[in-house]
């Protein structure tokens, strides 16, 4: 038999080839020394390859990325949350204040608003029907305390109640946004 | 479907769970630093490359199909940020057209070789020259050596890494180990 080309020596030392292949090479390797020093060559080359040493990568890697990944959403987020979280509060307060569901003005916006496409039509409508549910449980719960306890809520009492659960909101909102981001810039 | 471990860790990344991404890069940063280190050979570009490489994969991880091993599309992002980089190097080009062993760099490595001399060489030290010697060969040959012993992939996954057919990886790598074992018979480095 010829001598092996180093692709089958190679072949054989990465275990490629069918059982036959390799019961001829391995038969070639106990007769032809001069294949078996081939042979020993690459395999002390794979031996010492297939155990690198690695670097240890400097900590400040994965610090800098969780930094960065991490740190520029808030910062954004943020922003659009005091951005709506106040949106929110100013809204409520002049809309519970002069009761605008019963308002000739805003009565006479919503209808123009259906003859509009502008994105501030759709933005007071959302408002408007997001206020209307929340008048009718208002109306609601008013109902039920009055039956039940014959307590009469005032608009006042459910306004003060809206404007604490805002309050609590914008605290939460505050928690989870803006102390992480801070913490991580320290 | 059944999700792999890395799978379960990107799940828990996409539902916005901080920790998990930390997990995922703790598990790669080594290989993907050390790979990025052999193959710009510079600390500090590196250190930012590794930096870029792992923001980038949380920047497109909603776009991960998960009928795809993570480690292979991660690694094939890591290549190209690789590639491009010693691309826009012009120092990197001429080696990647390059078949033969840089003389100069040669040099260096043979320091090691005649401080000490073959006989009293540790395996350590084996190990050392071996890796050098790697470091010599031209860059189309030594990325893939890289792929396979470093990151420890298969031929088919180097293939997708590298974008090249699974024959043409098998016949680099071999072309790469042929000259290391020149280079190696020649310095009278086997035992």
């Amino acid at each position: 038999m010829e001598c092996l080309s180093n692709q089958q020596i190679q072949d054989y030392i990465e275990k490629n080839g069918s059982f036959v292949e390799r019961s001829i090479i391995r038969d070639h390797l106990i007769v032809c020394e001069k294949c078996q020093l081939r042979y020993k060559q690459y395999l002390q080359m794979e031996n010492i390859l297939t155990d690198p040493e690695y670097v240890v990568p400097p900590e400040r890697i994965e610090k800098n990325v969780m930094k960065k990944i991490y740190s520029r959403f808030p910062a954004y987020s943020s922003l659009l949350s005091l951005i709506a979280a106040s949106f929110v509060l100013l809204v409520s307060w002049i809309y519970i204040y002069f009761d605008f569901a019963n308002n000739s003005l805003i009565q006479a916006l919503k209808m123009t608003s259906d003859n509009t496409s502008s994105w501030i039509a759709s933005v007071i409508k959302i408002i408007s029907t997001i206020f209307s549910s929340v008048y009718a449980i208002y109306k609601t719960v008013s109902k039920f305390f009055d039956i039940l306890f014959n307590i009469n809520i005032g608009i006042e009492i459910f306004s003060l109640s809206i404007l604490i659960l805002t309050l609590i909101l914008f605290y939460a909102i505050y928690q989870l946004v803006f102390k992480p981001s801070r913490r991580q810039k320290i | 479907m059944i999700l792999d471990d890395d799978q379960v860790l990107i799940k828990n990344i996409l539902g916005g769970k901080k920790s998990s991404f930390e997990e995922l890069m703790k598990k790669y940063n080594k290989k993907i630093y050390n790979f990025v280190l052999r193959m710009v050979r510079d600390e500090e570009v590196s250190i930012e490359l590794t930096q870029d490489f792992f923001i980038k994969i949380f920047s497109v991880l909603h776009k991960y199909n998960f009928q795809y091993k993570f480690s292979t599309w991660a690694y094939r992002i890591c290549y190209n940020l690789v590639i491009d980089y010693i691309r826009r190097n012009q120092a990197y080009v001429d080696s990647l057209n390059d078949d033969s062993i840089s003389q100069k760099r040669l040099v260096e490595s043979k320091n090691i070789i005649s401080e000490n001399g073959f006989d009293k060489l540790e395996k350590d030290e084996i190990k050392e020259y071996l890796w050098k010697t790697v470091d010599l060969i031209p860059l189309k040959y030594r990325e893939l050596i890289w792929l396979r012993y470093l990151q420890e992939l298969k031929y088919d996954e180097i293939a997708q890494i590298a974008d090249l057919p699974v024959g043409t990886v098998k016949n680099r790598i071999f072309k790469a180990k042929e000259l290391l074992r020149k280079e190696i018979e020649k310095d009278g480095m086997f035992e």
